[in-house]
């Protein structure tokens, strides 16, 4: 089947946004650093669960997410350790701890683990919203394939922020040259390169939603985009103020 | 970023905006208060403002600008949970520009300025 075909949306939608989804739905759907294709789409389902999970939505009541116990509504497919870890980035974002990763890693998620999951879990919530933005039905998930995971790691990594480590400020040599251009290395550019490819994926997504690193400069208005910079800014910091992103 | 856009195309606007004060978002911001409202609809899941934040986005700006506005909106949805499911410190937080508008729109009341202020010692 032909995924994210617009054509029925009712208004145009630029075809470059359906040609980089239908990319990144092939690439969930195969093995990756440290999940295999199956693992990636039944993170991808949970995604959607955790929006209707009874737990999550009287964890996020709770004073402390920490000692709040439930049992969420999942597929069975993966881990408890792994769901939570999905439910909580989609509905409690802001109360995830040095301390939880650091729990979750002694217990078997390992932090790259974790990292490649809020990747997937980021990503596909992403596209997601947006075709909830526009009253358009959930795409079908793909079907996963068959592989195994490279486990590939880094060469230059650093523990200088945040709950895991980053390839570092320099690091982006060798086989991670492409990762982010000279002078661009913001922390959230950062947050994921601890799998490269899952920053790689997010990153061709977010060239399409907002903006390219490069054209990040650009503070004016982009012939392909139907508003302004501050347009979008303003839409943005919206989006993060009700989510209560202090970043 | 607003306000280094706004400052950029030299145009006076109303962080306030970001607040969710309508006649804040509108200030020097074409569509401003529609589009805002439909960033706030999306991210708080109120379905029956999303509905009604779509048709009003979509009646005074047309359809290209409800799909890239919507594009914009789904890609935050994301980027607020890269920062804090990672736990990143804000790079700009002691910037004067930072303080600025953190302290205008109160944002050191979020739970997770603590990963800037925790990490910054």
């Amino acid at each position: 089947m032909q995924h994210f075909d617009y054509h029925s949306a009712g208004f145009p939608i630029r075809p470059d946004i359906a040609e980089t989804y239908r990319n990144y739905w092939q690439q969930l759907a195969g093995p990756g650093t440290w999940w295999t294709g199956p693992e990636r789409v039944a993170i991808a389902q949970e995604v959607r669960n955790a929006l209707t999970c009874s737990c999550c939505a009287e964890r996020k009541q709770a004073l402390s997410p920490y000692t709040f116990a439930g049992e969420h509504e999942h597929s069975g497919v993966l881990p408890e350790r792994v769901v939570d870890a999905v439910h909580r980035i989609v509905t409690d974002q802001t109360r995830i701890t040095q301390a939880y990763i650091n729990d979750n890693a002694d217990k078997g998620l390992s932090k790259a683990a974790y990292v490649e999951l809020v990747g997937i879990v980021v990503t596909v919530f992403s596209i997601d919203e947006f075709n909830r933005a526009l009253e358009l039905p959930q795409e079908p998930l793909p079907e996963p394939l068959d592989g195994n995971p490279t486990q590939y790691t880094p060469a230059h990594v650093s523990d200088d922020m945040g709950f895991v480590p980053t390839v570092a400020v320099d690091g982006t040599v060798g086989e991670e040259a492409d990762l982010w251009p000279a002078g661009f290395a913001a922390n959230v550019i950062r947050a994921l390169s601890l799998v490269p490819n899952a920053l790689r994926e997010w990153r061709d997504v977010a060239s399409t939603q907002y903006l390219s690193f490069a054209r990040m400069q650009n503070y004016g208005q982009e012939d392909d985009r139907a508003i302004s910079r501050m347009q979008m800014e303003l839409v943005a910091g919206r989006v993060s103020a009700v989510n209560e992103c202090f970043y | 970023m607003l306000r280094v856009s706004a400052k950029t195309n030299e145009t006076e606007i109303d962080i306030q905006g970001i607040g969710g004060d309508v006649d804040s978002a509108s200030q020097g911001i074409p569509f401003g208060s529609e589009l805002m409202q439909f960033a706030e609809a999306l991210a708080s899941r109120d379905a029956d403002a999303l509905l009604q934040s779509r048709q009003a986005l979509l009646d005074v700006a047309g359809s290209a600008v409800l799909v890239d506005a919507a594009g914009v909106a789904a890609n935050f949805q994301r980027m607020v949970r890269i920062a804090d499911s990672i736990g990143i410190p804000y790079d700009a937080a002691s910037s004067e520009m930072g303080q600025e508008v953190s302290e205008a729109l109160n944002l050191t009341a979020f739970a997770s300025a603590e990963n800037t202020f925790a990490q910054s010692g």
